[in-house]
């Protein structure tokens, strides 16, 4: 099955991705090896804006069809996404300990990435307490609409808050070279992340279908 | 400055082990819904 | 005035007018108001110098709080005399109820704020009167922001039997914006400055109203049915 294929090709990437990460990567200048938890952390959030993203395709999607599938779609990419956004914070939480001397600082993309984490889990909350499926549909819709034009929102907002974290040589408006190794070993295990949530996707969808084909 | 293995072992071990848990917990709802309903009507998952 | 602004208005007008026969709901939100300003002094202490630092945060902590219970209570009168299904069957446009709502809401909170603004000047022995100008525009700007998501909230979780939960869930992790950029603001006002200093702030609430206005406008019709 193709599920099947998915789940190896998964975990091949994720290997290959641990081996850059660990091997073909070097270690960092000014950091030491504690900075190859960021092969970790910078993934996993791109990982979440993707899943965030497919919240609200199939929020609107339900919206505008009343096809469940749709909401299933919703569904299935907010449960991984809360989940990389946890990984986010906690490896983030944990690169910051050495680096920074505490285990949590109010800068601006851990704080971001934490309001993140909170308006999802509130969006699963909800799920979890209407039982109706159109209105839980049509509910969670609403919310994973406004949070999901909310994040550029939510991002600046802190951005201008706080300024103590590193400039983000990814996302930020100004990419600051970065050293080939490291670009290559961030994009391995970005690739391997967005299979394993494919993967993940894929597998929960097809058990909201056989929970939805078995209850009706 | 000292190299931290163990904050990057926990990084990645916490990781994966919030992932490998996950997917475990799906395989279990998958497993579960695909062996043929035992009581007739009422298959309610959690 | 167009049909839909009709409509809207009707809705304002008709909770106005609710609100003004019963006036249950506003005395007890300003009463409300009035016992946050001592939780807050019990909660900080004696030291006028702690009030004064964290008066900003104060300010738009009040109102959060006070908006929890308004914005929660938005269709309160719909669910409790079984008119949902009038509003379900209105015709034409429903998102003007919501913007009928949405500004039913702001009255509210206005009346609120200037309330607790002022007796946060007596209590405290702050004088706000340099800083009205500042502060009126920072105030409409961050309470434009939490109602029209309130609003849209409320209306969400109006049906639920978790709603007193849900509803604040929900609520405060998306109107984190709005707080950071609504204290900062205010504490620049409040610091003498002149507007153009909080200008960045003021055009990020300008930016987040309109996005969640048109989020609000749009699926609000999707929230009403059944």
């Amino acid at each position: 099955m193709a599920a099947r294929a998915l789940g190896w090709l998964t975990v091949l990437a994720l290997i290959a991705g641990l081996g850059a990460a660990f091997g073909y990567a070097p270690r960092e200048a000014v950091q030491g090896n504690v900075q190859r938890i960021m092969y970790l952390h910078v993934p996993a959030v791109l990982t979440a804006y993707l899943a965030f993203a497919l919240v609200f395709v199939g929020s609107v999607g339900y919206l505008l069809t009343r096809r469940a599938g749709w909401d299933r779609l919703a569904l299935a990419a907010a449960e991984p996404g809360v989940l990389f956004t946890g990984i986010t914070i906690v490896s983030g939480s944990i690169w910051g300990k050495p680096t920074w001397g505490t285990w949590w600082t109010w800068d601006a993309r851990l704080t971001s990435t934490a309001v993140l984490f909170l308006v999802y889990v509130g969006y699963l909350l909800l799920r979890g307490m209407v039982d109706e499926p159109d209105r839980r549909a049509r509910a969670a819709a609403v919310v994973g609409i406004l949070g999901a034009a909310n994040i550029p929102i939510v991002h600046f907002s802190v951005k201008w808050w706080r300024a103590l974290h590193q400039p983000s040589t990814i996302l930020g408006p100004e990419p600051s070279p970065i050293a080939a190794p490291i670009a290559a070993a961030l994009l391995i295990n970005w690739i391997a992340f967005t299979l394993l949530f494919a993967y993940l996707l894929a597998k929960r969808m097809e058990i909201a279908r056989l929970e939805d084909t078995h209850a009706g | 400055m000292p190299d931290n293995w163990g904050y990057v072992f926990s990084a990645y071990g916490l990781a994966a082990v919030a992932l490998l848990g996950y997917w475990r917990r799906l395989a279990g709802r998958a497993k579960r819904l695909a062996r043929p309903a035992v009581r007739a009507g009422n298959v309610r998952q959690g | 005035m167009s049909a839909y602004a009709r409509r809207a208005w009707m809705v304002v007008w008709k909770d106005v007018l609710a609100e003004r026969r019963s006036k249950e709901s506003l005395n007890a939100l300003v009463f409300f108001a009035l016992l946050l300003l001592f939780v807050f002094q019990f909660a900080l202490g004696p030291e006028r110098a702690r009030v004064e630092a964290a008066l900003p945060g104060l300010l738009w902590l009040g109102f959060i709080l006070s908006g929890l219970l308004a914005f929660g209570r938005t269709f309160l009168i719909e669910r409790e005399n079984d008119c949902w299904e009038g509003l379900v069957l209105t015709p034409g446009d429903k998102s003007a109820i919501y913007l009928g709502k949405l500004a039913g809401n702001v009255l509210v909170m206005v009346v609120v704020e200037v309330v607790l603004v002022a007796l946060f000047a007596v209590f405290f022995a702050i004088d706000f009167t340099p800083f009205l100008l500042g502060l009126a525009a920072v105030l409409a700007l961050g309470t434009l922001g939490l109602a029209s998501v309130g609003t849209l909230f409320g209306a969400v979780t109006a049906q639920m039997r978790a709603r007193e939960l849900l509803f604040p869930v929900l609520l405060l992790p998306a109107v984190v914006p709005v707080l950071l950029a609504s204290v900062s603001a205010t504490q620049t006002v409040l610091a003498g400055e002149p507007l153009a200093e909080a200008a960045a702030w003021l055009k990020l609430l300008a930016a987040a109203d309109l996005v969640y206005l048109v989020v609000g406008v749009l699926t609000f019709e999707f929230v009403l049915e059944g």
